[in-house]
């Protein structure tokens, strides 16, 4: 399918992950040990054959650009593919201006000069499986003028609160975006995911740039809806949003039960990720592990309950790790007893012997902090 | 990236007999050992790491797998300009018939003009079936320090084995004056590796008159070693110190992936200034179940662990189902253990399923049990 231009946006300016997002955008977040957040919308993309795929990127672009490379492990085409890094201009962190109306503007030439007829665009902070080959089918057969995906929660009086939501009449036609105020349990979150025509699309950058310098594509595309023919389409599966610290950790923790990882990873739909040429893990006598996910080139000795272990880390003798979100390349020291806790990537625990966090408000240790 | 001075030859054809039905299908450097690699990943990824740009690999035996393997030589990052990971399978030539390698020699003379076309200064010949991890550029700077005409790796062995080896007696100064291929009685315990360093253009005459030869077997240890120490040519022995096994038989390729368990085991896969490359798979990070059990063991991605593991290697893709014991093995990629079955000293091959409480080997075998076929279980 080269029907398709794959825009992969970044999170505007109403999120924001303590802790971890200072350091990296993200989707440059680990996620489930060995992967990025952003590598799921991209083999979303690969595996639906999309092979022109413009990733966006507002600050910090080291890490994500570092995981990314030329994108072959993505298994676009090298020849006739391309992963394409476009950066925001500014870069300016807090700029309520740098949002991606501006992004897209800023790159517009490679968007005009693509020569797909539509456009998919997925957030690179959302967690999902899709086939945008059969979203587009839906999208192109409906006569729709734009087509959104979201997700049916009973849970959104506590979750998702960073998100839109599609507020839907009967035909599943969409009457606005709103933001996601935990008032009512039940509600369509947006997935930020999008089918329009190129042609649509640049339209819209346009008219948003005309609007108000602040309109973002949702903005826009929640402000045409009465002039424009705009469906949504229901997502079946596993979805997460990495809208803030919690559902960071959340998303993880979630998919430690197998059965629900399975309603994520399927055989056919492979999820890529950039090698880091690990050897196995190695579990040493005494170790103890229930319930995890654990990463390649491990060294384990302690005691590991209901937590995901990163690449490369060590997990010393005594030790017990609980309920935790480690990232790649920590230490956990001799003795020590982590729970309910994100360690950041690089730090390492040994001085102080008990970090334990209320399971309901996780706690986070920085990136290459010793402590 | 300028070429290297010296170009790489791996001796990859051969079948590995004593491997059983784990060769039946690949040659035996594509066997699979240490969870996620294939043995030829060793002699690749030193050489990668040793700065050497241009890898030949001869093969010959069931090479469809191989071939496909070592061509990918991004893997090994083998992918530079001038550099390059080159298949080399027997082929018709012009001037000749299609011709098997006869013998280890026989396979770099019939690639005379492949090496040529980069005029390397020095060559180095390797086994792609044994597992170690070496830096030949220091080898290199041995061979060139001695202003030798080759240069051998060897390996001190216990004097009790050194009978299954081809043994280098050497003089005080580490030159070879004789070679011994399995002697009954060795004189020393210094163990050729199957690593050669050659002057290119020295060797090359050589060749060419080895394959004119109707008694030669066209081999390295038995025909060119002995000619150049009878020619009274400078044979050097490099020792090699550290972890460094061929891995013949079943007992000894278990005996390999077993020795990765040992916490201060010599060949240390996790030293981050000498990785070992190999194929990127695409698999799920490890996942450990509620009531799963591990006790020492090293296991790779794609894993799905319920049941116990101790003392036990598992390759990618490996799953164990609840209740299911696993002692003392080894489980190559995709092998599958059902719910209540139990795996003691085998060797369960690629993709080999075991079925429901099922049992398959025994805490006091003399051997180690090979399981190859489906194992069925309790229906």
């Amino acid at each position: 399918m080269n029907k398709a231009l794959g825009i992969v946006n970044f999170s505007g300016n109403h999120i924001w992950v303590e802790g971890l997002q200072p350091y990296r955008p993200i989707g440059a977040f680990s996620f489930l040990g060995r992967y990025r957040v952003i590598d799921f919308p991209i083999s979303n993309m690969s595996n639906s054959g999309i092979d022109q795929i413009q990733v966006y990127i507002r600050r910090k672009p080291r890490s994500l650009a570092e995981h990314l490379g030329t994108g072959r492990h993505y298994n676009i085409n090298s020849k006739r593919g391309r992963l394409h890094i476009l950066f925001a201009e500014t870069g300016v962190e807090h700029d309520i201006y740098n949002n991606d109306i501006a992004a897209f503007r800023e790159n517009l030439e490679c968007i005009r000069s693509a020569t797909c007829p539509y456009v998919v665009i997925a957030p690179s902070y959302m967690i999902y499986a899709q086939d945008f080959n059969e979203l587009l089918q839906t999208h192109i057969d409906s006569g729709a003028d734009i087509t959104l995906l979201y997700h049916s929660t009973d849970d959104a009086k506590e979750h998702f609160l960073n998100c839109n939501t599609v507020n839907l009449n009967k035909q599943k036609g969409v009457l606005s975006l709103e933001m996601n105020r935990g008032t009512a349990k039940n509600r369509q979150i947006f997935m930020d995911t999008y089918v329009m025509s190129r042609e649509l699309f640049l339209d819209l950058i346009h008219k948003a740039h005309k609007t108000s310098s602040m309109y973002t594509l949702a903005d826009i595309v929640s402000a045409s809806c009465e002039e424009l023919d705009v469906r949504g389409v229901s997502h079946r599966g596993y979805f997460a949003s990495i809208t803030d610290f919690k559902s960071y950790y959340d998303a993880n923790i979630s998919l430690i039960d197998f059965k629900t990882a399975l309603s994520l990873f399927e055989d056919e739909w492979p999820i890529y990720t950039r090698t880091n040429d690990s050897c196995p893990t190695q579990y040493f006598e005494g170790s103890n592990v229930k319930n995890s996910i654990v990463s390649d080139g491990c060294l384990i000795e302690g005691t590991i309950e209901n937590s995901i272990i990163g690449r490369g880390c060590t997990i010393k003798k005594g030790a017990v790790v609980k309920n935790c979100v480690i990232l790649p390349d920590v230490t956990i020291d001799t003795d020590v007893h982590v729970e309910n806790v994100v360690a950041d990537k690089h730090a390492k625990i040994t001085h102080v012997k008990e970090v334990v966090a209320d399971p309901d408000d996780p706690g986070y240790i920085r990136r290459d902090d010793v402590i | 990236m300028k070429q290297n001075s010296m170009l790489a030859m791996i001796l990859a054809g051969g079948r590995g007999s004593r491997l059983h039905e784990l060769t039946n299908k690949v040659a035996k450097p594509a066997v699979s050992y240490g969870g996620k690699y294939k043995i030829i990943d060793f002699p690749i990824s030193n050489c990668a790491n040793s700065g050497i740009d241009v890898v030949g690999v001869l093969t010959q035996y069931e090479s469809i797998q191989l071939n496909s393997y070592v061509a990918a030589g991004r893997r090994w990052g083998l992918d530079a300009r001038d550099s390059g990971v080159f298949v080399l399978p027997p082929r018709e030539k012009a001037d000749v018939n299609l011709n098997v390698y006869r013998g280890t020699a026989d396979a770099i003379s019939q690639n005379i003009d492949f090496i040529d076309s980069y005029s390397p200064e020095y060559l180095l010949i390797l086994s792609g079936d044994h597992i170690y991890k070496m830096n030949y550029a220091k080898m290199l700077a041995y061979h060139k320090e001695q202003n030798a005409d080759a240069t051998i790796a060897v390996i001190e062995v216990p004097m009790k084995e050194a009978s299954r080896f081809g043994i280098m007696n050497t003089d005080e100064s580490g030159r070879i004056v004789e070679f011994q291929e399995k002697p009954a009685e060795p004189k020393s315990n210094l163990a050729s590796m199957g690593i050669y360093i050659f002057d290119w253009k020295q060797l090359r005459k050589m060749l060419v008159a080895d394959m004119k030869s109707n008694e030669s077997s066209h081999d390295f240890g038995k025909d060119i070693i002995p000619a150049m120490l009878a020619d009274g040519k400078k044979l050097c022995a490099y020792k090699f110190k550290g972890y460094w096994k061929d891995v013949g038989t079943i007992d000894s390729l278990w005996e390999a992936n077993m020795d990765l368990l040992d916490r201060n085991n010599e060949l240390d896969l996790n030293d981050s200034t000498w990785k070992i490359y190999t194929e990127d798979a695409v698999a799920l990070p490890q996942y450990i179940g509620p009531d799963a059990e591990i006790d020492k063991a090293f296991i790779t991605q794609g894993c799905i662990i319920e049941g116990s593991v101790r003392n036990s290697v598992l390759f990618t893709d490996v799953k164990i189902g609840a209740g299911a014991k696993i002692i003392d093995s080894v489980l190559m990629p995709g092998a599958e253990v059902a719910e209540g079955a139990v795996v003691q000293r085998a060797l369960v091959a690629d993709g080999v399923k075991i079925g429901k409480e099922a049992k398959v080997g025994s805490a006091d075998s003399e051997h180690i049990e090979l399981v190859s076929k489906r194992v069925k279980g309790v229906e």
